[in-house]
């Protein structure tokens, strides 16, 4: 179940640097801020050098020159307004950095949500919607650390460190030396690491998705677990598969935890050794100790900023893979769509499909050189095995998707010329899983007309079937629905879907699998508003069901994406014609 | 507290990795004020040796130093090594715990857990309890302990600056992370609340996003996203700021204890009651010990999101079972004659959805159970998988169904229930799902019987062919043939199908009739319960019953 996934490494290995480009190039937008958390970096480092210089010149004072308590005072008063600055600035600028954050989150997710709606299925083959969901929640919270610590800790690492060596060096070059020969150890460390642990992360990534999405599917599946027997037996693989997470994660974490213990290894040894140098010069009598007990203050100062930045290289890692799923759908071309400038003519549309084909990519469910005639104000009815390509034809009808060849003319005017808003307001399209929100039903029922008024929601949930079931509710149209429609029947979800296509002021409706799952009374129900909604307007219904069928005038069977007869619906549903 | 308690039973049988980590946690913090307390005595005593011309002997605290300088550096390396291997090994306890939890639980009680979202959200919450050692516990028990151990040490060594440092500890230690707890639960909560909400929305989005584009309402729905994006925005940003008055505290109370510590200390030194030099290490120390109360505002600030998970992983876990295993005998009902006598049952207690039922599926016979929905078809399948509970008698072969293990009785029962799942996997994974055992041709004559060998064989990768998650890549009347197959496969004298035939056209349909007519006709060693409301599946039963509402 679990597979390495070496070429989805080789693969970010080299988007990678577009994708941080990308990233950079989004965090210029805010680099004010970022100018400012800098800034306020620096001032935190010169208050860490005045606090270490008044500490040591008060030790000084009291245990080499026997002052009192007393004289130690205004020392003690000092390191206290001190500390009330570094504070203050600590807490501006951790304002100033979720600030920032949110900046850059909101315009990325606005900005990224939009275009994955735009892409639309069409655009998006071959990605799955949970984990562009997942992109679009947490992927883009992912960016925040790369943003907000790891960019401005890289000018905070360049720039503290230079700033104390510059203070240490008049008091003691010999210490100030070990800081600088040591310091370019702990870059270097982290890069040669880093580089090994990083390829080792990426591989995880794919594998920690895989292993989440192991679990859920078992639980999903928990019935058909059950009834074959198996659920104590996947027991045993949640085990075996946690294990082998826990395996391949502890095998990155133990090279990337070198970076760490090396930056640590530095820090620590360096200081060790100032401690011992300062010690002897002090011995010597070659250093005061105030001078000493400053160099030894700073010291972990000097490389504080140099650990953290390699303990923000997780944050780096993290953003520069958000980066790398969000990018490539920012810079995904949209698929071409219509862009014509006539408007569709009123009154009943009559639509002419001629040798229209189109098989995006694969085999099934395309459709080829179809011919099929709507006549203005009819019910066409279309049907076929699953696959024969009924729903690719109803979403080229609508303009969802655009034929490869051939053409689909709107009272003779061809799709392409028209404005596709006007022609998508003269449209009434239900899918087979209708979109419900969460949210109050009559906002379900408003999407397409949030402008109608209490007479026609009324009428259209007549005509729908629907008005009864909406006054039962606990709230009627107020009541509160739950996600993808949760709290009514499929049936009722169905006829909700057909008011709102009622309320559309549409003259041409494509409905796909109305009826399907239905009992015969919901069935019954639905056909009735289905021919009330029909009236007037050219409708194709996808169906396989009789009851649905014999509403229709005519049917056009279709078979391997081609449409094999059209003939009245009598005709199709008598015994005889079907059994052949 | 409870969610805690509750989180260290489940993962008790790492107790040795977690008290192993945070040991080792208190180890480096030691080691590191120590190193930065020793080094503060050696050069103030050097410093007075140079002055005063005294011998010193040098050799001790320099070796310590060094020591101290080692210990820390692999102390941490394995400190974080340890930690993180405690918190995968705890993640996996978890996880089996959960899932066995789950098993008796379905699909009564996690159909009731938001839908589809069980998913969703069982996910997100699963993630945050891997926080509660790593982030939590571990740093919560390091901070205290090495607190407590500090100020022993201090009140060996200057018992004034012990006082003052006790309260500037306790400033940082207890308050701050209490001043925190506080500010941060109601904006924790929300963030938790609103980015559930936020992906519901997005998911919607998403998935609806053709219809939105037909209805023209993708720009009001993507402000709708917009907006609450924003408001998921300000309560992160307001934890940020939370964040920065944690940070901020501790600048301001780490400073002043140093202040405080050395004019106590000064005092001390005045009165010669400690030597100069250790004033130093009372200032490095007291400084460096700040890096432990530090460990506990963050530990807190994370608490609320990881309690709020916790307590809802730990509800659903907890849920009473909803169809308890209390078997008298164990003994495998020896026919497959099913009867129902007076048997009422319910979706929900107290609203009967099926009353006063007698029905007999006579053994090897076949019924078709037909009727508007809602009547309660599904569920008369459901109670034979002992998914719901009933009243009155239900037997098989004679033997009281709530007598016999659940697993026995689905032992001899095959079922495609209402809707079958398909695991992210192989065609085959999923048919061998009914049979582990199964050869070539069992499985051949499986596909065979659910009108699959064609569709089948005329795939490049044929039963190698990966279905996708949730079987997002094969079609609906697809994924229930498989699903079919995978019942046939398992090959028992009880099966039971629930609208066997559901998205499938009326050809295909009439094909899948007939050869379950044909496999079932001839052997006749199964009793077979169909629901369904499709006129063509009433030719699969020997009677037809019209099930009526209550």
């Amino acid at each position: 179940m679990i597979e390495p996934s070496d070429e989805r490494a080789g693969n970010s290995a080299q988007r990678d640097t577009s994708a941080e480009r990308w990233l950079l190039a989004e965090a210029r937008k805010i680099r004010w801020h970022l100018l400012s958390i800098i800034g306020l970096a620096a001032g935190i480092g010169l208050l860490v050098v005045s606090q270490a210089s008044l500490l040591a010149s008060a030790c000084q004072r009291v245990v080499m020159q026997g002052e009192s308590a007393a004289q130690i005072i205004p020392f003690a008063a000092a390191l206290v307004l001190l500390a009330v600055g570094r504070s203050l600035f600590t807490y501006v600028l951790e304002k100033k950095s979720s600030a920032a954050a949110a900046l850059i989150k909101q315009s990325v997710r606005s900005k990224l949500y939009r275009k994955i709606q735009s892409l639309g299925p069409a655009g998006l083959a071959g990605d799955e919607t949970g984990p562009l969901i997942e992109t679009v929640t947490r992927g883009v919270d992912e960016l925040e650390p790369y943003v907000t610590r790891f960019l401005p800790q890289i000018a905070v690492a360049a720039i503290l460190p230079l700033m104390f060596l510059i203070v240490i060096i008049p008091s003691e070059w010999r210490s100030g030396l070990v800081l600088l020969f040591s310091a370019p150890f702990i870059p270097l460390f982290m890069i040669l690491i880093g580089k090994g642990s990083e390829s080792l992360h990426r591989r995880q990534w794919g594998r920690l998705s895989r292993m989440a999405g192991h679990l859920l599917d078992l639980i999903q599946g928990l019935p058909d677990l059950i009834i074959f027997g198996a659920a104590k037996k996947e027991a045993a693989t949640v085990a075996r598969v946690s294990e082998e997470y826990r395996t391949a994660t502890m095998t990155v974490l133990r090279v990337a935890f070198l970076s760490a213990f090396t930056l640590e290894f530095f820090a620590t040894v360096g200081t060790a050794v100032i401690a011992v140098i300062v010690a002897f010069r002090l011995l010597w009598g070659q250093l005061t100790l105030q001078e000493g007990l400053f160099v030894l203050l700073m010291a972990p100062e000097f490389y504080l900023p140099l650990r953290n930045l390699g303990l923000s290289y997780h944050a780096r890692m993290q953003g520069a893979a958000a980066a790398e799923r969000i990018m490539p759908l920012l810079v995904k071309p949209i698929p071409e769509g219509y862009a014509g400038s006539l408007m569709p003519s009123a009154g009943p549309l009559a639509v002419l499909i001629e040798g229209v084909s189109f098989r995006y990519g694969g085999n099934r469910g395309g459709v080829t050189g179809v011919d099929l005639e709507l006549p203005a104000g009819s019910i066409t009815a279309l049907v076929g095995v699953s696959g024969a390509g009924k729903t690719t034809l109803g979403r080229l009808l609508v303009g969802l998707a655009r034929p490869e060849s051939g053409r689909i003319l709107i009272n003779g005017v061809d799709l392409t010329m028209l404005v596709p808003d006007s022609w998508r307001s003269r449209l009434a399209w239900v899918p087979q899983a209708p979109y419900f929100t969460s949210g109050t039903v009559r906002e379900n029922l408003l999407l397409g007309r949030p402008d109608a008024d209490e007479g026609e929601i009324n009428s259209a949930l007549e005509a729908a079937a629907a008005s009864q079931f909406v006054t039962n509710l606990s709230h009627g149209l107020d009541t509160i629905l739950g996600e993808r429609g949760a709290g009514l029947s499929g049936g009722e979800l169905k006829r909700l879907a057909l008011a709102r296509a009622y309320l559309c002021p549409a003259t041409l409706v494509v409905l796909d699998e109305p009826t399907a799952g239905l009992d015969h009374e919901n069935e019954r129900l639905v056909c009735e508003a289905l021919e009330r909604l029909a009236a007037g307007r050219t409708v194709l219904v996808i169906s396989h069901r009789e009851q649905t069928l014999s509403r229709a005038e005519r049917v056009a069977e279709m078979v391997d994406g081609r449409i094999e007869r059209v003939v009245s619906s009598a005709v199709f549903l008598t015994p005889c014609e079907v059994a052949v | 507290m409870i969610q805690i308690v509750r989180f260290l039973k489940i993962s008790r049988r790492q107790w040795f990795w977690m008290v192993a980590g945070i040991v080792l946690g208190v180890v480096v913090i030691a080691a590191n004020t120590l190193l930065m307390a020793l080094s503060g005595w050696f050069i103030a005593s050097m410093a007075v040796s140079g002055v005063s011309g005294a011998s010193f002997n040098y050799f001790f605290p320099s070796a310590g130093i060094r020591f101290l300088a080692i210990t820390r550096t692999v102390g941490r390396y394995a400190e974080r090594l340890i930690t993180h291997a405690a918190t995968f090994r705890i993640l996996s306890d978890l996880r089996v715990w959960l899932f066995k939890r789950f098993v008796p639980l379905s699909p009564a009680c996690l159909e009731r857990y938001a839908g589809g979202d069980v998913a969703g959200r069982l996910r997100a919450d699963v993630d945050a309890l891997e926080t509660f050692y790593l982030k939590i516990i571990a740093p919560l028990a390091v901070g205290i302990i090495s607190i407590v151990a500090a100020l022993f040490f201090l009140v060996w060594a200057s018992p004034p600056s012990a006082a003052v440092m006790l309260l500037f500890l306790l400033l940082a230690g207890a308050g701050l992370p209490a001043l925190v707890h506080r500010l941060s639960e109601e904006p924790g909560r929300k963030s938790a609340v609103l980015a559930a909400e936020l992906r519901s929305k997005v998911t919607e989005g998403l998935q609806g996003v053709e219809e939105l584009i037909l209805l023209g309402a993708v720009e009001r729905q993507a402000a709708t996203v917009d907006g609450l994006s924003a408001r998921v925005i300000v309560e992160q940003e307001h934890l940020g700021r939370i964040n920065g008055l944690v940070l901020g505290g501790m600048a301001l109370f780490a400073g002043s204890g140093v202040a405080a510590v050395l004019v106590t200390g000064s005092m001390q030194v005045a009165s010669h009651q400690i030597p100069p030099p250790n004033l130093v290490m009372l200032l490095l120390f007291s400084a460096s010990i700040f890096e432990a109360a530090g460990l506990l505002p963050s530990a807190l600030n994370l608490l609320p999101a990881a309690q709020e998970s916790a307590s809802r992983v730990f509800e659903l876990a907890d849920a009473p079972i909803p169809v308890p295993d209390n078997h008298v005998s164990s003994t495998v009902p020896a026919g497959n004659e099913i009867c129902f006598k007076n048997v009422t049952a319910s979706y929900l207690p107290g609203e009967p959805v099926v009353q006063n039922l007698f029905l007999t599926i006579p053994a090897n016979g076949s019924v078709v159970l037909t009727g508007t929905s809602g009547v309660g078809k599904s569920l008369l399948i459901e109670i034979l998988l002992r998914f719901r509970t009933y009243e009155g008698s239900i037997t098989v072969g004679g033997v009281e169904i709530r007598d016999v293990p659940k697993e026995t009785l689905v032992g001899i029962i095959a079922a495609v229930p209402q809707h079958p799942h398909l695991f992210n996997g192989t065609i085959r994974d999923n048919i061998m799902l009914g049979n582990e055992a199964a050869d070539d041709e069992q499985i051949q004559q499986a596909l065979s019987d659910s009108a699959l060998e064609t569709w089948v064989a005329g795939l490049p990768l044929g039963l190698e062919t990966t279905v996708g998650i949730n079987g997002s890549s094969v079609s609906g009347g697809e994924a229930r043939r498989i699903a079919l197959a995978r019942a046939l496969l398992k090959n028992v004298p009880i099966l039971l199908l629930d609208e066997p035939t559901e998205g499938l056209d009326a050809a295909t349909e009439r094909e899948v009739v007939s050869r379950l007519k044909k496999r079932f006709g001839a052997t006749g060693d199964t009793s077979m319960l169909v629901v369904s409301h499709r006129p063509a599946c009433l030719a699969l039963g020997t009677s037809v019953i019209l099930l009526d509402g209550v």
